[in-house]
């Protein structure tokens, strides 16, 4: 098809722009952040400006949205939820919790930095952030989109060796498939 | 109401001589006895006085007695009464009789119990997995379990996050140059 460089960043300005104004968002729930996440779809804030609205599926979803700490036992299903979702995908750790383990640093079953385990493209400070700086974190998100920076999916395939030890280092039963997408 | 806390008192200091009654202010009757009457107080309770409603099992820690104790909390509709029973386990032996015959809730409570004090439920019937998935440490609300070392050693921590945590402040003057009132330099590291 397309072999010559010129066109093919054609391709994919024209790709990434289309990427980047239709983020569906898949809202991982467990940590108390999740509380921010109405307000911010909603008419106040109104994320569907952005073209950011919830998918209700892994495989329909193009960001995976954390808001939170994750627990060891959430932390499988999150490993699970991330490798069925399709290309192109993105993580965003919402809150302290997610970056140094916020206040539960030193709770006996959750995890303490989740680009460990995940690879983000964003994090989003704050315990709990607002609406507004949940909004900045996608504007950021999509301006890496834009400039084909966003490569978190391909830094997990590259790397997977490295994530897997760090992820099985903390599950020590896996019952789950090696590799499941 | 103090009548019929006076009656309840007396009907179960009546009946089971073993148990001592705390005193208390408000809706609360208070008792304390040996861990062998607890299935027979609870079903005198619930079945000749009313309290028909387990509210929660609650365990506490005497890590410096070597003991646990355990307290039932009731509730009656007609009374409006909440009756608290304690009792004390051996903290090495730490066995209890199962009193989910009375009230099936309390199946999860002892579920719980057991996975977080491992307090041990005679006749208990459910899977040892209730919370914790692949649990491997000791119970973790023990007292004698330190959190933060286990932490520490389980989970990768960001060191610097922490420690060079900056004051926010600080954060936004760097950014937009904005000038720190007086107050606020001392807290930037
Ligand atoms: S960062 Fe704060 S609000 Fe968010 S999950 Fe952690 S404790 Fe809760």
């Amino acid at each position: 098809m397309i072999n010559d460089k010129v066109s093919q960043k054609i391709v994919d300005i024209i790709q990434n722009f289309a990427r980047k104004h239709s983020l569906w968002v898949l809202a991982y729930g467990t940590g108390c952040g999740a509380i921010e996440i109405p307000p911010t779809m909603t008419s106040r804030y109104d994320a569907e400006r952005l073209g950011v609205r919830g998918a209700a599926t892994p495989r329909q979803a193009d960001v995976l949205l954390i808001t939170g700490y994750l627990t060891t036992k959430t932390l499988k299903r999150v490993i699970r939820v991330y490798e069925q979702m399709q290309d192109p995908k993105y993580v965003i750790g919402f809150g302290s919790c997610t970056i140094n383990g916020g206040m539960y640093y030193d709770s006996y079953n959750t995890i303490k930095a989740l680009d460990r385990y995940l690879p983000v493209d964003v994090y989003i400070n704050g315990c709990m952030p607002r609406p507004e700086a949940v909004l900045e974190g996608f504007a950021k998100l999509q301006e890496l989109i834009q400039a084909g920076k966003a490569d978190g999916a391909r830094k997990y395939k590259e790397n997977l060796d490295w994530y897997r030890a760090n992820q099985k280092e903390v599950i020590p039963v896996w019952r789950m498939p090696e590799y499941n997408w | 109401m103090e009548e019929r806390k006076k009656e309840i008192i007396q009907t179960i200091t009546d009946h089971f001589k073993d148990a001592v009654s705390n005193p208390y202010d408000g809706n609360r009757v208070d008792f304390t006895i040996p861990k062998q009457q607890i299935p027979a107080i609870l079903f005198y309770l619930k079945d000749e006085m009313g309290f028909n409603h387990l509210s929660h099992i609650s365990c506490i820690d005497w890590l410096e007695d070597k003991q646990f104790e355990l307290v039932y909390i009731l509730w009656s509709y007609t009374d409006r009464v909440k009756v608290f029973v304690h009792t004390r386990v051996d903290r090495e032996q730490p066995v209890m009789d199962n009193i989910d015959m009375i009230w099936r809730q309390a199946n999860t409570y002892e579920r719980e119990i057991r996975e977080m004090y491992g307090i041990r439920f005679a006749g208990l019937e459910a899977p040892e997995e209730f919370l914790l998935e692949d649990w491997q440490g000791p119970p973790p609300m023990r007292r004698d379990f330190d959190t933060y070392a286990y932490a520490m050693k389980t989970f990768w921590d960001r060191q610097e996050a922490r420690s060079n945590a900056q004051d926010v402040r600080e954060t936004i003057r760097r950014r937009t140059g904005e000038e720190l009132p007086d107050f606020a330099k001392k807290y930037s590291r």
